[in-house]
């Protein structure tokens, strides 16, 4: 009855294409499934039985909490405008230079994903900031797009992101289980902090490559990104203090906190949280109101986010009873390259579904699959995890549905053709993959950090 | 389209010749979507406030630990739960808001009727079914829970009724999801039979 299990899956990517929301339409299909095998014999009802359970695992996950809080602290910031006083500032200082706009935009969002780490925002306020900005100073609009696009996406890798956050926590589990597998009764143990340590140069590598990009467009196609002769006076040093010392304190007190291996990433989160708070508080950008706002984006964000979850755990359950992670285990097992192969091919499969799904189904649905597959065959799970991450970080630039397109899109002025937003994604698409290319063929670059600061 | 043209099609000039609903009855059935989504819209809004002790109650932990170094299982248990009770509860009235993630290749570009077409086939076979089966089946698990009248598992952690409270949470948020299904099951089968404006597509640009 393996091959149920393959149908399913097949049926739930084309059901999803239809539009009803995902948390649903997984959870129902798989019940559908379920109820058509129990009534013809092929499956065990059994297994539904352990839901509740399976529920309450969920609710009870104190390593999921790190999710509302991180949002809660990104939203605050997004309403405190954070965004957009980096921008000035930090455009104002390298507005002068040729390429000095894409620059800072790739700065600003390396400092917003240290710091709040929420894409859609980011590209939106960016989209409406810088692009117009330098649509006018004649940038290419593809460079201009797809530099603002990805430099959105850096949220979901550098830390602390909720990428990582769920993909730690499906990873530790998908360890354990592995090591189960072989009989380890004392396993070792992989945690969001670890991933957390271990994206952190791959995701500092992709603002590098990214930044390389932009520097070479510039030299060899000056006419793409030009230099801006009048511009307005320089930003002065303490505006520029001023607008970098809230985000950098954030970063210090909540990346740091991590890295230095005082606290837990869920610990981290809630610092930041009441430290996104006062730092809004002292900016005289939250009144009640706003707040409330907060509040409310925060319980719709994470809802969305766990209720995937909660069908996500229907969905492998009943998978589970058709018996298709065995089959998946056979499939994986059985590719010529070993361990190499079987990465290969889950790799690219998670790059695929990336053109249509969001990182939230894949990280629920696929990850506990493989995971425990690909990790009993020896591979490194810090090391897993953050090419993974670097892999759905992708999915967010893949034209035609990547999500970090889609918002730009929603902000560009209606002159943009659409086409310039998709090629102008290409290139980077493209320095993601040498980025994903860089952390597989030097795996140091996840691991390395990782031990240093957690030991072992 | 996986689920068919041919349905669609049939579904799209079945609007212009509507079953018999007189405007009275549409009227009514507007009035009672309108009151059930009142009811998740209260629930969500009362919700949103527990993020502000989950928020402060995890900062009181890490500054007692650090600066105190004293920690309290119950406060640890308190805030996770108050977490669990803010993303079930909110289901509905996250779903009232068209918050709840969907693939949105085609269903950007629908038209209303389509959409309203694709959101009854989604309610009636995986939304309604998906909600009764969770309530069905956390029944006996919750009803065990307040019958032992169940503690927290740790020494120090969150005394009864806490945990069969919490628990409790599940078949509360299959019911909630129910009352929001039935509201929007309604609302978009008056749309199809052309007796109500199709709600404007939600989404925020706050995609994470």
């Amino acid at each position: 009855m393996e091959w149920v299990a393959l149908l399913m899956f097949a049926a739930v990517v084309a059901v999803l294409m239809a539009g009803y929301p995902v948390a649903f339409s997984l959870g129902g299909v798989a019940l559908l499934f379920a109820w058509i095998g129990i009534a013809t014999g092929g499956f065990d009802s059994a297994f539904l039985g352990t839901t509740p359970n399976r529920l309450f695992g969920i609710m009870s996950n104190e390593t999921l909490l790190a999710v509302p809080l991180f949002v809660f602290m990104g939203v605050t910031l997004e309403r405190a405008r954070l965004a957009e006083s980096l921008l000035d500032n930090l455009g104002a200082l390298f507005g002068k230079m040729r390429g000095g706009l894409g620059i800072s935009v790739t700065l600003v969002g390396m400092l917003l994903a240290a710091s709040t780490g929420i894409v859609g925002a980011t590209v939106v306020t960016m989209g409406l900031l810088s692009l117009p900005t330098m649509l006018r100073r004649g940038y290419d609009p593809r460079v201009a797009t797809g530099t603002i696009c990805a430099a959105g996406t850096l949220g979901q890798i550098i830390p602390p992101s909720i990428v990582l956050v769920l993909l730690g926590d499906v990873m530790s589990s998908a360890y354990s289980q592995a090591q189960l597998s072989q009989g380890v009764f004392a396993p070792d143990t992989v945690s969001v902090g670890d991933l957390f340590v271990g994206a952190l140069l791959p995701g500092l590598l992709l603002v590098g490559l990214y930044m390389a990009y932009i520097i070479a467009v510039a030299i060899v196609r000056p006419a793409a990104m030009p230099a801006h002769q009048q511009d307005g006076p320089r930003p002065s040093v303490v505006s520029l203090v001023l607008a970098l010392l809230p985000p950098l304190a954030l970063i210090v007190a909540v990346l740091g906190s991590i890295i230095g291996g005082f606290a837990t990433p869920t610990e981290a989160a809630g610092v930041g949280a009441v430290g996104s708070v006062v730092l809004a508080l002292l900016k005289r950008e939250l009144p009640m109101s706003r707040l409330i706002e907060v509040m409310r984006t925060t319980t719709r964000i994470s809802s969305m986010v766990f209720l995937i979850l909660v069908g996500a755990s229907l969905f492998s359950l009943v998978f589970r009873g058709y018996g298709g992670d065995e089959l998946v285990r056979e499939m994986l097992m059985h590719l010529p390259g070993g361990a190499v192969g079987a990465l290969l091919i889950v790799m690219l499969l998670m790059f695929l579904l990336g053109f249509v799904l969001d990182f939230i189904e894949i990280t629920f649905v696929v990850v506990p699959i493989v995971g425990p597959i690909l990790l009993a065959m020896g591979l490194d799970p810090v090391w897993l995890g953050v090419m993974m991450a670097v892999n759905l970080q992708t999915s967010f630039l893949t034209p035609p549905f990547g999500f970090s397109l889609f918002y730009l899109r929603g902000v560009a002025p209606e002159s943009l053709a659409t086409s310039d937003i998709y090629r102008g994604a290409i290139p980077f698409v493209a320095l993601q993959l040498v980025g994903l290319a860089l952390v597989a063929a030097f795996p140091a670059l996840a691991t390395w950090l990782p031990k240093v600061v957690y030991g072992g | 389209m996986p689920a068919g043209t041919g349905r669609f099609r049939f579904i799209s000039t079945a609007a212009f010749s509507p079953v018999p609903l007189s405007d009275e009855t549409a009227d009514k059935l507007r009035g009672l979507s309108r009151a059930l989504q009142r009811i998740s819209e209260a629930t969500g809004t009362a919700i949103a406030w527990l993020t502000l002790p989950m928020v402060a109650g995890t900062f009181v932990i890490v500054v007692l630990r650090y600066a105190f170094d004293v920690g309290y299982i119950w406060m640890q248990e308190g805030v996770v739960w108050l977490h669990a009770a803010v993303f079930m509860l909110a289901a509905a009235y996250t779903l009232r808001h068209d918050a709840h993630v969907r693939v949105d290749i085609f269903y950007r570009g629908m038209r209303p009727q389509r959409r309203a077409l694709v959101d009854v086939l989604g309610i009636a076979l995986f939304l309604l079914p998906m909600s009764v089966f969770i309530l069905s089946s956390s029944w006996d698990y919750v009803a065990v829970s307040w019958q032992i009248r169940e503690g927290s598992r740790e020494a120090g952690g969150l005394p009864y009724p806490f945990m069969p409270l919490l628990k409790s949470t599940i078949p509360a948020t299959s019911v909630l999801l129910v009352i929001e299904g039935v509201a929007e099951l309604t609302q978009r089968v008056l749309v199809l039979l052309g007796k109500a404006e199709a709600p404007a597509p939600g989404g925020e640009p706050v995609e994470i």
